[in-house]
């Protein structure tokens, strides 16, 4: 769909809702990191996210024909992977969340997301510009 | 979607640490309590968490597989330690026994106090796990700036 605003606006959204999963299973991790048994959650989607934007490291599908389908991205055809630890080890009552893992995890979730956040920014900005100082 | 969920699990995880805190410092107030309202010494209590699901289950229902998953902690229970007391001799203590020893709770204040610590790094960290997630929703609401 041709608009105002390209999909790569639809994609920094999505990929700003990802972030903000991860950050909710960060924060649940982080909570029980006393609870016995808790098993640590993971949020995946990078690759999933590669897959949908055909940049994979397997190479992008070439079009050979105009009768091939595009590979277009629709931000809302892929979504995150889910993980569960499958064991949980219990050790004189504690439990299987490494607490330094998670919070590196949060540290590097928060700066891509702030970071993403300017892109919007920007995108909405240079937008404006377009608009505003196009007819002069 | 998942607002602010994150800062709810956050303050779940802050009210349960709380509760642990508030149990250590029973623990370490009553190292030399020989009386209680059940009778007999003071017995050292530790804390049950428990990890619940944040939402009521009919909006759990509602949401996706992944949302659901997501975990608040709870302080379940305050639960008795049932080690055995610690014998003292001290004949001129009113709770002496026939012998003039005392029975003490067996607290050790050294590792109440390593309780104390992980109790406040674990608070810190989710601390710290709210205030990123606000600065995260503060750097939302900047984008139509």
């Amino acid at each position: 769909m041709k608009s105002l605003f390209g999909t790569h606006i639809h994609l920094t959204g999505r990929v700003l809702d990802m972030r903000l999963k991860r950050q909710n299973v960060v924060s649940s991790n982080l909570a029980n990191v006393k609870t016995p048994g808790y098993k640590a959650r993971r949020v995946e989607f990078e690759e999933r996210l590669q897959a949908a934007l055909d940049l994979d490291s397997k190479g992008r599908v070439t079009r050979t024909d105009k009768m091939h389908l595009p590979a277009k991205f629709d931000p809302n055809t892929f979504g995150p992977d889910f993980f569960k630890s499958i064991e949980p080890r219990v050790y004189q009552g504690e439990d299987a969340v490494d607490l330094d893992k998670e919070m590196a995890i949060m540290a590097k979730n928060t700066l891509m997301y702030n970071a993403l956040t300017q892109v919007m920014q920007k995108n909405f900005e240079g937008l404006k510009t377009a608009i505003t100082e196009g007819g002069r | 979607m998942s607002f602010m969920k994150s800062l709810d699990i956050g303050a779940s995880a802050l009210s349960a640490e709380r509760t642990h805190l508030n149990t250590i410092s029973m623990n370490l107030a009553n190292v030399n309590t020989t009386r209680t309202p059940e009778g007999g010494p003071y017995k050292r209590k530790t804390v049950l968490f428990k990890a619940v699901p944040v939402e009521t289950p009919f909006a759990k229902a509602m949401q996706t597989e992944l949302e659901r998953e997501l975990r608040g902690v709870k302080a379940k229970a305050v639960l008795n330690d049932n080690r055995p007391f610690k014998q003292v001799y001290d004949p001129g203590h009113p709770d002496a026994n026939q012998e003039g020893y005392v029975s003490l709770p067996d607290i050790n204040v050294v590792e109440e106090m390593a309780n104390m610590l992980t109790a406040m790094r674990t608070y810190e960290a989710n601390v710290s796990a709210i205030t990123t997630t606000k600065s995260m929703y503060n750097k939302a609401l900047e984008i139509g700036r």
